[in-house]
């Protein structure tokens, strides 16, 4: 399956307006086929007089009416109960390296068994995969795969982990806890992909089943979440801190983006903040920012902006910074905070060498923080 | 035509011993509307607001279900004049966006050549056009009925209270013709719906709204309950989206004050989204300023 299934019915298949008129002689059959979807009851929600509920999954606290869905589109109420419409509806599957997650201090040079559903809980307007996070399910194209089914999918196919990536995988919770739990039992390992907009609740439990989280942090004002993301800032903050305080790998990841997010105080005040609240050891990748969905009105970020943002955090105390999308770059590889000498090689989504053993640096030993085995 | 002219019609004889709607009564609804709406005869009405080869998508709002979406009679009353005063059958279509919750709220789906049709964005072949339209606050991508299908567009929605915008009418219906609605209900739904009103794969082809009030939900909305849906028996005509909406929100008002409940802006949910849209130029908000036409029909 691509990454990037093509919206439903965008084809248009056999239809042509021609003469003027679209032709629908012979296609009733079709008319309102059943859409692939689940109908597994939520977790997380509380039900209200009157058929409504409050979902409590999100901070967006979303109360549909009967037959509404949350802001997700991927969750209804039904008669007063609400279900998820995406449990093991799969709209993208590939197996692909670690590094493209990214995730530098896992498993490097392995790779994840990656999926997602429909749907997400913010709307980012530089989103990279709108085509699938930014539908509702019935509009994308889905297959099948039951929790079992991924992980062991996932151990036939020599994946180490599952990704739970390209969308949002808080708006199919269900389904990656189960296949979470079920992954861990064949000892195959769990990540996750987020944007961090989940309630403490829920991420507790998640945590308690996946080994390593990559929180996509878009910026670090409340103003910048509000008019670019359609979130908010705080909410993602405490869920940083969580994953922090627990057993589980926390990586970050910031997209640059040229004058919406890329002022140097900023990106200083957010080290400062990372340093000091989930450690100085987290991983921060600075990636770079290409024109997509609703932003095409801005250039790709300048190589000298990223490398400005990496220094700036290098100052500040964070050990490991990293630039992301621009290929060969230095940035790329892992350096001994000790000694400097590289002990992950990277280009791209490739490992040129690993030089760790048991997790220290090959030279002088000291200790790499991550998941390396 | 004026612009900030409401039209409401009222029938009381509107609904059968069985509950539902006489088409007969409802057809001499719509032809009194429009001829109050155009103050001249229907066909002038006709004339006026649509050329005859203009392909006609009628947007009804059927996500509540039978009880409390878009009537079919109504639809079907509406397509049956437009092709009475000179549109061709095969060139109208009901839609919404999808074909079960059409099924789910009374209508027979329909692919006829020749007749009126009757489907979903989601059938078959449709589905919505592949480039975004990024529109102010807005980024969506448009029903194919609404961008290549139709030429000329009728709002004919059904009048419910709406949890999140206040009011869901005319404007709030086009959220039906974009992919991503439950994208735009933040900040009680403003100003979004009034931006994807904006839009010009909406703005360029309304032409007119009609609500339908035969049953109006004024409380708890926008799903159905009976206990606050009301048999008003009308149907509410405007060139002025913004005013239609606006006489719309004030029929609530009047239900809900009658049923002793607070009003919508004491339950700090106003429909914002009006305001915004006359600050945008698209009709008027002030039901001072718009000249409502109320008529009773046998």
């Amino acid at each position: 399956m691509n990454r990037r299934s093509f919206l439903r019915g965008t084809a248009g298949a056999g239809l042509a307006l021609g003469a003027g008129l679209p032709s629908l002689g012979g296609r009733l059959a079709a008319l309102g086929a059943a859409p692939n979807l689940s109908h597994v009851e939520a977790r997380y929600y509380v039900k209200l007089p009157d058929r409504e509920i409050e979902c409590r999954l999100c901070p967006r606290l979303c109360r549909p009416g009967d037959k509404e869905r949350g802001y997700c589109g991927v969750r209804e109420n039904i008669g007063g109960t609400y279900y998820t419409l995406v449990y093991g509806k799969v709209c993208s599957l590939n197996v692909d390296p670690i590094e493209k997650k990214p995730f530098f201090h896992v498993l490097p040079g392995t790779s994840a068994l990656s999926l997602a559903t429909a749907g997400c809980n913010v709307n980012c307007k530089f989103c990279q995969n709108w085509e699938i996070s930014q539908v509702r399910p019935e509009q994308v194209e889905s297959s099948d795969l039951s929790p079992e089914a991924a992980a062991s999918q996932a151990a036939e196919a020599g994946c180490p982990s599952i990704a739970y990536t390209y969308t949002e995988p808080t708006v199919f919770f269900e389904y990656m806890y189960d296949t979470a739990v079920r992954a861990k039992r064949r000892g195959v390992r769990n990540v996750v992909v987020t944007a961090g907009h989940i309630n403490p609740e829920p991420l507790a439990d998640l945590l308690s089943v996946v080994d390593a989280v990559k929180v996509d942090l878009k910026g670090f004002s409340k103003e910048f979440y509000a008019e670019y993301v359609r979130g908010d800032l705080k909410p993602v903050l405490e869920t940083i801190r969580a994953v922090a305080r627990s057993k589980v790998w926390l990586e970050i990841v910031v997209l640059v983006i040229p004058t919406l997010n890329d002022r140097i105080d900023l990106i200083r005040d957010m080290s400062r903040w990372i340093r000091s609240e989930a450690g100085d050891h987290v991983p921060v990748h600075f990636t770079r920012f290409q024109p997509m969905y609703l932003i095409k009105n801005l250039p790709p970020t300048p190589v000298s902006t990223l490398e400005a943002a990496r220094q700036v955090a290098l100052d500040e105390g964070l050990r490991f910074v990293y630039v992301g999308n621009v290929p060969g770059h230095e940035g790329e590889n892992t350096y001994c905070p000790s000694c400097g000498s590289v002990v992950v090689a990277r280009v791209g989504y490739s490992i040129g060498a690993i030089r760790l053993k048991k997790g220290k640096c090959e030279k002088c030993g000291t200790p790499i923080p991550g998941i390396w085995a | 035509m004026a612009g900030a002219r409401v039209v409401i019609v009222k029938s009381s004889t509107v609904w059968t011993p069985s509950g539902d709607p006489d088409p007969a009564v409802v057809s001499r609804m719509l032809g009194r509307g429009f001829a109050l709406l155009a103050e001249g005869t229907e066909a002038a009405a006709a004339a006026a607001l649509f050329r005859p080869d203009d392909r006609v998508g009628i947007k009804v709002n059927a996500i509540g279900g039978r009880a409390i979406s878009t009537r079919p009679e109504v639809a079907l009353a509406l397509a049956g004049w437009l092709a009475r005063n000179g549109l061709m059958e095969k060139n109208l279509f009901i839609w919404d966006r999808t074909t079960r919750e059409l099924r789910d709220a009374g209508y027979t789906p329909s692919a006829a050549r020749n007749g009126v049709k009757v489907f979903g964005t989601d059938a078959d072949g449709v589905g919505y056009g592949p480039d975004l339209v990024s529109h102010l606050g807005v980024g969506s991508l448009f029903s194919k009925i609404q961008t290549e299908f139709a030429t000329a567009s009728i709002s004919l929605a059904i009048l419910k209270d709406h949890g999140l915008a206040g009011v869901t009418a005319g404007m709030k219906n086009y959220f039906g013709a974009i992919h991503n609605p439950n994208k735009y209900h933040d900040f009680h739904c403003n100003p979004f719906v009034a931006e994807v009103f904006d839009a010009p794969p909406v703005k360029a082809r309304h032409r007119l709204s009609i609500l339908d009030a035969l049953v109006v939900q004024f409380h708890k909305g926008p799903s159905y309950h009976a206990r606050w849906a009301n048999k008003y028996g009308g149907l509410v005509f405007s060139l002025d989206p913004v005013a239609a909406d606006t006489i719309g929100w004030t029929l609530i008002e009047r239900l809900r004050a009658a049923a002793g409940l607070p009003t919508l802006g004491e339950e700090g949910r106003a429909p914002e989204y009006l305001a915004t849209a006359e600050k945008m130029g698209l009709g008027r908000a002030d039901p001072a300023a718009i000249e409502t036409v109320e008529e009773v029909v046998a």
